[in-house]
């Protein structure tokens, strides 16, 4: 390859990698704050993952073609009898060792930022699953929204969260095994019988969004929706008066 | 008795030969493999469109139920067993296994189990198995779950555990006790040190999740509790043990045909195997992670927050990484036969098998698997893995051993368009399976609403499948023709290395009459080129 093929090469490259850098890759967007952070760590996963599926198909397609038998050859013909190249081998294994170092390093930080729930919550959202359908709670606000049962053609309950304010959602079942997730914020975490578990949303884009149960739990699983709705917080508390009324 | 006398069904039922259970195990798991592929063909017929078309939701969750469970224990494992059965006393120039009795029970209690499993999903009159194949409680308890179906589900599962269990005692102790003159271990070929240290996880994995199992039963025929909370159960305790099969299960799944491609490509490329000894490090460095990374099935249900299982995980992918490198160097200043359709399926397995890995990493991240677990990205992750890695695997050992088990070849040129369909079909029904994932769709569902742009990846998906259905279809037909009419393929047609290429094929009862001089990790190819031993 010459040079400036290379420098062209180089240069497509860096600009695709700038524009995937600013697009999700195929992630929702994250309409919270904990679903942004979660996208922009799988935006890198997925460039690294592209860097490293490069290099490797490159590999791979080059000893193809490069090494291919070529049909004046003897079939009798044998390649090149070397078994081993202990500084390649090294090299080889300590680079990837480096990547999932870093790799795992920024995971964890992401991980830690999204699982933790603040001290002062705006709102407190109970959410209990059952089959096939769910009760939401706002205890502070005397609301209770509850599925009727589900089946194909019924839509879930919707609940309401205000913009931009942490909401504790506290999830539990009463039966098998649920899971609580809105594909736009990024985030599922399981309901499992006999335990309760507490997570934060905090809401950066208004809008209204579809959430499923993603645990299989029997026959209506696929029909276990709801919709979250995201407000402003002056029209949460507008919200929440109506409805408890 | 001469081997010309012992044809007939009578001598296939009562062999005890290791040649026959071997052929006979993989033939059993291709049978299911065609059972469970119509499944996957139902699966997809539903999620072609939105809207529900064929099935009943009932029929729809056992059908994917039944179907998760055939493909992982009754086809993928069963088909390494079988080559573990035929080969490994071939490639270690012994005459049979340890325990040919105890391989023959092996085989008949996968059969039996295998069976159960088909009665759990299809003959059960008050509702069969439909819980998904990890079965978890409490939705495969008494009370979400009441009909026999989930009880012969694992009862099935048991004895298909019980079975591999025996057969990694034959398979470890015919390795180490049975070896011929001047096979040590670091001389054993490579797909041989894959089927020790798989049979050594299958030994570490499979009584936990056997006691798994007895305590579901338990819990559902004699009121325990052990899974339930209302008597102070917990379903997780199920998860963890169930996982702590279930991870190494899927080394177990692939390392056979890591071992497979890695016999291939080296002869297809004319080269000794790059870097034997750090290949055979990295595959015991995969044994031994392999059983401590269990809960990262678990980072969604908030009960395993600790980095450990994470860390575990991502560390795993450097010694498959470290394979890649592996196959690559064999590749490197080669002379490639790449047209020859073993090779084309080792390569479609690169090709495929680093897609899984790669995403493998991203599953690995616990924040990640916040939004992609449980949805069709996951279930595209382990399809590159399990169908793009080991089914492809597969038929590269189908196509590279038929003759040695036949003395015939199969076809070359239906060969090509076996690989081409599959490639092309299997790229075509997961590649869609990420996107429809990451916008949102859970898996283990029959439907899906209109206009969310889940619509086009799932036809695309379902065409997927209708073209990689022809390709098996197509090579069923090849295999039936090649069984008898294929063109003699002498013994050995590839120009092996491995001391299996240097008997007759097929071999004779008790494999060798002779045995070459074993002085390299390649006795039949040192026979032929007595010029390059060191």
């Amino acid at each position: 390859m010459s040079r400036p093929t290379g420098t062209r090469a180089a240069i497509v490259l860096l600009a695709v990698l700038g524009a995937a850098c600013s697009s999700s890759l195929g992630m929702p967007e994250g309409a919270t704050e904990q679903g942004r952070d979660i996208r922009e760590l799988w935006v890198v996963f997925v460039l690294a993952g592209v860097v490293v599926a490069g290099l490797v198909y490159g590999l791979i397609i080059w000893s193809l073609v490069r090494y291919r038998s070529r049909r004046s050859d003897d079939p009798a013909t044998l390649g090149r009898q070397f078994h081993a190249n202990v500084p390649i081998e090294v090299v080889y294994t300590a680079i990837p060792v480096a990547i999932v170092v870093v790799l795992f390093t920024m995971s964890l930080r992401t991980e830690q930022r999204v699982t933790e729930v603040s001290a002062r919550p705006a709102v407190t959202l109970e959410a209990t699953a059952f089959a096939w359908g769910w009760r939401f709670r706002y205890p502070a606000q005397g609301v209770e929204i509850v599925s009727e049962p589900s089946s194909p053609t019924q839509p879930g309950p919707e609940i309401v969260l205000p913009l931009g304010q942490p909401t504790r959602v506290v999830l539990r079942s009463n039966d098998v095994i649920h899971a609580f997730w809105v594909p736009d914020f990024n985030f599922k975490r399981d309901a499992v019988p006999g335990r309760t578990t507490e997570f934060d949303l905090t809401p950066t884009t208004t809008g209204t969004f579809r959430g499923v149960c993603a645990e299989f739990c029997g026959l209506n699983h696929a029909f276990m929706t709801f919709t979250v709705r995201v407000v402003e917080p002056d029209a949460f508390a507008t919200w929440a008066a109506e409805v408890s009324a | 008795m001469s081997p010309a006398e012992r044809t007939g069904p009578v001598t296939w039922l009562t062999t005890t030969d290791h040649k026959r259970i071997g052929i006979m195990y993989c033939v059993t798991a291709f049978a299911f493999f065609l059972i469970g592929g119509a499944l996957a063909g139902v699966i997809r017929a539903e999620l072609a469109e939105p809207g529900r078309q064929f099935v009943s939701t009932q029929a729809y969750n056992g059908a994917f139920t039944i179907h998760g469970t055939i493909m992982i224990f009754l086809f993928v494992a069963p088909f390494g067993a079988g080559l573990m059965n035929y080969l490994v006393p071939l490639q270690i120039g012994a005459p049979d296994m340890a325990f040919p009795r105890l391989n023959a029970m092996s085989f008949w209690f996968f059969g039996a189990g295998g069976g159960l499993v088909l009665l759990s999903g299809f003959a059960s009159a008050d509702g069969g198995a439909a819980m998904g194949w990890y079965a978890y409680p409490p939705l495969s308890g008494p009370r979400m779950s009441p009909g026999v179906g989930v009880d012969l589900w694992i009862f099935g599962i048991a004895l298909v555990a019980i079975s591999s269990l025996l057969t990694a005692v034959n398979v470890i102790t015919t390795v180490f006790l049975m070896r011929a003159p001047g096979m040590t271990m670091w001389r054993l070929p490579v797909f041989t040190w894959n089927a020790v240290v798989t049979t050594l996880l299958g030994l570490v994995a499979f009584p936990p999740a056997i006691a798994a199992f007895a305590l579901l039963l338990i819990d559902r025929q004699l009121g325990g509790m052990a899974y339930d909370p209302a008597g102070g159960g917990d379903p997780i305790v199920y998860q963890h043990l169930f996982w702590f099969l279930g991870h190494p299960e899927v080394y177990i799944l692939i390392l056979p045909f890591f071992g497979v491609i890695t016999e291939i490509i080296p002869v297809f490329s004319r080269k000794p195997l790059f870097g034997y000894t750090g290949f055979v490090l990295a595959t015991l460095a995969i044994g031994a992670l392999s059983t401590g990374v269990w809960a990262h099935h678990m980072f969604t249900t908030g009960a395993v927050d600790n980095p450990f299982f994470s860390a575990m995980t991502f560390t795993i992918a450097v010694p498959t990484g470290v394979k890649f490198f592996n196959w690559i160097g064999t590749m490197w200043g080669g002379r490639i036969r790449w047209s020859a359709t073993p090779m084309l399926f080792s390569i479609g397995f690169l090709l495929n098998f680093l897609i899984g890995g790669v995403t493998g990493i991203m599953l690995a991240s616990a924040p990640i698997d916040f939004h992609v677990a449980d949805s069709y990205f996951l279930v595209s992750h382990f399809h590159y893995t399990m169908v793009g890695g080991s089914v492809f695997g597969i038929f590269a050992a189908i196509y590279f051993w038929f003759p040695k088990m036949t003395g015939r070849l199969l076809g070359e040129r239906v060969g090509h368009w076996v690989f081409g369909t599959l490639f092309a079909g299997f790229n075509l029904t997961f590649w869609p399976q990420f996107v429809l994932g990451l916008r949102g769709m859970q898996r283990r569902v029959p439907d899906y609403p209109a206009e969310m742009g889940f619509d086009t990846p799932n036809l695309v998906s379902t065409l997927g499948v209708v073209v990689m259905s022809i390709g098996v279809l197509l090579f069923v037909w090849d295999w039936r023709r090649s069984r008898r009419r294929g063109a003699p393929s002498g013994d050995d047609p590839w120009g092996g290395s491995s001391l299996e290429w240097a008997t007759t094929s097929p071999p004779p009862e008790h494999n060798f009459t002779t045995l070459p001089r074993i002085r390299s990790l390649r006795p039949a190819f040192d026979e032929r080129h007595p010029e390059l031993v060191p």
